[in-house]
């Protein structure tokens, strides 16, 4: 019992994180259509950002929250509008050439921080970085207790903004029908800037909230793309709840499957997850909650 | 006049085309691969700086019979396929004349492949699967009969175990024959000990100071983990271990609690774990956080002994007890020298991987000084003569049962005591006494 509990627990508190990143992922799918294949490299940019300013200049982790996501976010909009906007107006062959051009920004933002930081490892260590305590007898980490807390944070806030402010309407109406919203007076294009620039800090927030635990080096992006990726297909492609719910699918697969099948299995079995949801529910989640 | 003047023209034209050929002949190209980006990149880092190093020294005391070495250092990104066609470029774009270098032991044995079939001199450092220098491993039968070994041991029907047994043994029987028709072909060379042996050192510290009764075995799921786990299995039936549990995982996983808690719920008096760097320090700092208390956290190498490994893992790291192949305070001439030396060029501590790469630099000087041409074939005999002292220890190549062309070397225990590396086993070599028993939950509070 003891095992299952522990299990779940820490399924839990990933997927919360996971979700995070998911939803940044899933935003930008929504309103531009592409998959964005740099989120994770750009959660790597964020880690180097909260690295930095620890060790430099003695800024906790949690509190490098307010000063990583503004940065990424100004960050992301400069590359939507510098370079990925122009890429819409090219005729080319490829319809959806702006995806790899995302999958070049993400090479480029990984030999770039092996040009400043080298490849070695890094981490943040603070004084609860290997806090904990315990509920019976199920271990709970300190840090990934808060990260679960400030996610939920910044999901209600980010559902606050989307539902009750006039951006938030607009950004979630570009993603319905852009030609519509585009009539509706809409600037869609500058709708396209801030929803990168929401993503990317979305992507900044589970990096800066993963730095206490986790360590980071330039290749960290890759495997974190690839788990956004998933969650969003999970969740059905531009859905926000939908995301919600293929994080913590995810996370809590990954745990069970680590404590009762084997931990080598633990990445496999979120890709036969992906598949089985592919196959049976090519919707994702969203055709389930119809968010 | 003219005639002169366009003679004199001639001969500038000619001189200054063909003396930076001449200059370019005049060096040794030889071909080093090492994983300098991906997860790997930083055992990459430790054994370039190394054989940068080494071929510095080497050069500026007048290289190899008056010619300099160059190294053509390519990147294999940590991944067998990218290994697999850096050799090849450099075999024969570059036209080096041998290969050396490999990480991980997948990486270097599909190099071994790439060397085998051009019958090229390959000189490995690191890459420790045991395969990689017993030529039988590369036949087709050979590789039939470790396919249905590993069947064997998941098979429980008896009648079919038997059936098994004697295909296996008609194969491996084949196998030496195909072997046999390889040979002239193999020139692949081996200076560290293979990952069978890596645990031999901490056997006789387990035996006489530990003596654990249960051990659990967690490894990641790559080549090199699945068979130093084979091997310790081996040593543990020896030693009279029983073994608990033995667990496998993803290199990169964020969250190892699942696997721990599986691990405390079996008790072990001894953890042992097969890890590289960062999964290492993670997989010390969560099993603090669970409170687990065995007797003893033993690492087989690799990921143990790094300074990294300390930096992150924090006082996660005190106590735990490793294997190595090398430490700078073993009575080596030249050992002491090479590590101050390297933290002073590089600011960083060396340690095995390092001294593994500095050592092979030397080893690859000596055998083109003494080859009587660069042809693969007497490279091949000059490597096949080594017989010489490096930082890393004696090298010499010898064959012992599947092997061939593998360097004998001792292994040793270290422990980290107050942040520092220390040799601790054998006794008689150690200059720290060990710390035994520890208390865990003390140590680490």
């Amino acid at each position: 019992m003891d095992l299952f509990l522990q299990a779940l627990i820490a399924g839990i508190l990933k997927g919360g994180l996971y979700a995070v990143i998911g939803i940044g992922m899933t935003l930008i799918m929504g309103v531009m259509g592409i998959i964005n294949l740099a989120h994770g490299q750009l959660m790597m940019v964020a880690m180097y950002v909260t690295f930095v300013c620890f060790t430099y200049l003695g800024i906790d982790p949690y509190l490098s929250l307010l000063i990583v996501i503004p940065i990424l976010f100004f960050f992301g909009m400069a590359l939507q509008k510098y370079l990925l906007n122009p890429l819409i107006k090219k005729e080319t062959i490829l319809p959806e050439n702006q995806i790899l051009m995302t999958v070049g920004i993400g090479m480029v933002l990984t030999e770039s921080m092996r040009f400043i930081f080298t490849s070695d490892y890094k981490s943040v260590r603070t004084v609860y970085s290997n806090a904990t305590f315990f509920l019976g007898n199920i271990s709970f980490s300190l840090p990934l207790a808060i990260d679960f807390i400030i996610s939920i944070l910044i999901t209600v806030l980010l559902f606050y903004f989307l539902n009750r402010t006039d951006i938030g309407r607009s950004i979630r109406a570009t993603s319905q029908d852009r030609d519509a919203a585009l009539l509706m007076g809409i600037n869609t294009e500058r709708i396209t800037f801030i929803t990168f620039g929401i993503g990317s800090a979305l992507a900044a927030a589970a990096g800066a909230l993963l730095m206490p635990l986790f360590y980071l080096f330039p290749d960290i992006g890759g495997p974190f793309t690839r788990r956004a990726f998933i969650i969003c297909v999970l969740g059905g492609l531009g859905s926000t709840v939908g995301a919600i719910a293929g994080g913590l699918t995810l996370g809590l697969a990954e745990a069970f499957g680590a404590t009762y099948i084997g931990m080598e299995f633990e990445e496999m079995i979120g890709l036969i997850i992906f598949i089985i949801v592919l196959l049976f529910l090519p919707g994702g989640f969203r055709q389930l909650i119809k968010v | 006049m003219f005639k002169k003047v366009s003679f004199v023209i001639l001969t500038l034209f000619l001189s200054i085309t063909l003396i930076p050929n001449i200059f370019a002949a005049d060096s040794i190209k030889v071909g080093i691969i090492l994983p300098l980006t991906g997860p790997q990149a930083k055992f990459g880092e430790i054994e370039k700086s190394s054989f940068v190093m080494a071929v510095d020294e080497i050069n500026s005391k007048g290289g190899v019979n008056g010619r300099m070495i160059k190294l053509l250092i390519e990147d294999d990104t940590g991944k067998p396929d990218v290994g697999r066609s850096a050799a090849e470029k450099l075999i024969s774009q570059n036209r080096v004349v041998m290969l050396a270098g490999g990480y991980s032991s997948s990486v270097t044995y599909a190099i071994a492949g790439v060397a085998l079939n051009k019958a090229f001199p390959f000189l490995v450092n690191t890459g420790s699967a045991d395969k990689i220098t017993e030529p039988v491993s590369f036949t087709p039968s050979g590789q039939r009969a470790e396919r249905l070994r590993k069947k064997l041991s998941e098979e429980k029907d008896a009648k079919k175990i038997v059936k098994l047994k004697d295909k296996i043994a008609r194969l491996e029987k084949r196998a030496e024959r195909e072997a046999k028709a390889i040979l002239p072909r193999f020139a692949i060379f081996r200076l560290n000990p293979p990952v069978s042996e890596y645990a031999s050192g901490l056997e006789g510290f387990l035996r006489s100071v530990v003596k654990p009764q249960t051990a659990v075995i967690l490894h990641e799921n790559s080549l090199f983990g699945s068979k130093g786990a084979a091997a310790f299995r081996k040593s543990c039936k020896k030693l009279g271990i029983q073994v608990l549990l033995e667990e496998s995982y993803d290199a990169g996983a964020v969250d190892f609690k699942p696997l721990l808690a599986k691990v405390k719920a079996a008790d072990p008096d001894l953890i042992y774990l097969i890890s590289y760097v960062m999964d290492a320090s993670l997989l010390m700092r969560q099993s603090m956080e669970l409170n687990m208390n065995p007797k003893l956290f033993a690492g087989a190498a690799a990921g143990f002994t790094l300074p990294e490994f300390k930096q992150n893992a924090g006082k996660a790291s005190e106590k735990v007890v490793s294997a190595t192949l090398w430490h700078q305070s073993l009575a080596i001439p030249g050992a002491k020298d090479y590590y101050d030396n390297f933290k002073k060029k590089y600011n960083k501590s060396a340690e095995y991987h390092g001294a593994e790469a500095y050592s092979a630099m030397y080893v690859i000087a000596d055998v083109l000084k003494r080859a009587r041409s660069f042809s693969s074939k007497d490279i091949k005999k000059a490597l096949s003569e080594t017989d010489m002292m490096t930082v890393f220890g004696p090298v010499k190549f010898t064959s012992y049962g599947r092997k061939i062309h593998q360097n004998r070397l001792k292994t040793y225990v270290v422990q980290w005591i107050n942040g520092k590396l220390e040799m601790i086993w054998p006794k008689k070599l150690a200059k720290v006494k060990y710390v035994y028993p520890v208390n865990w939950l003390k140590e680490r509070r």
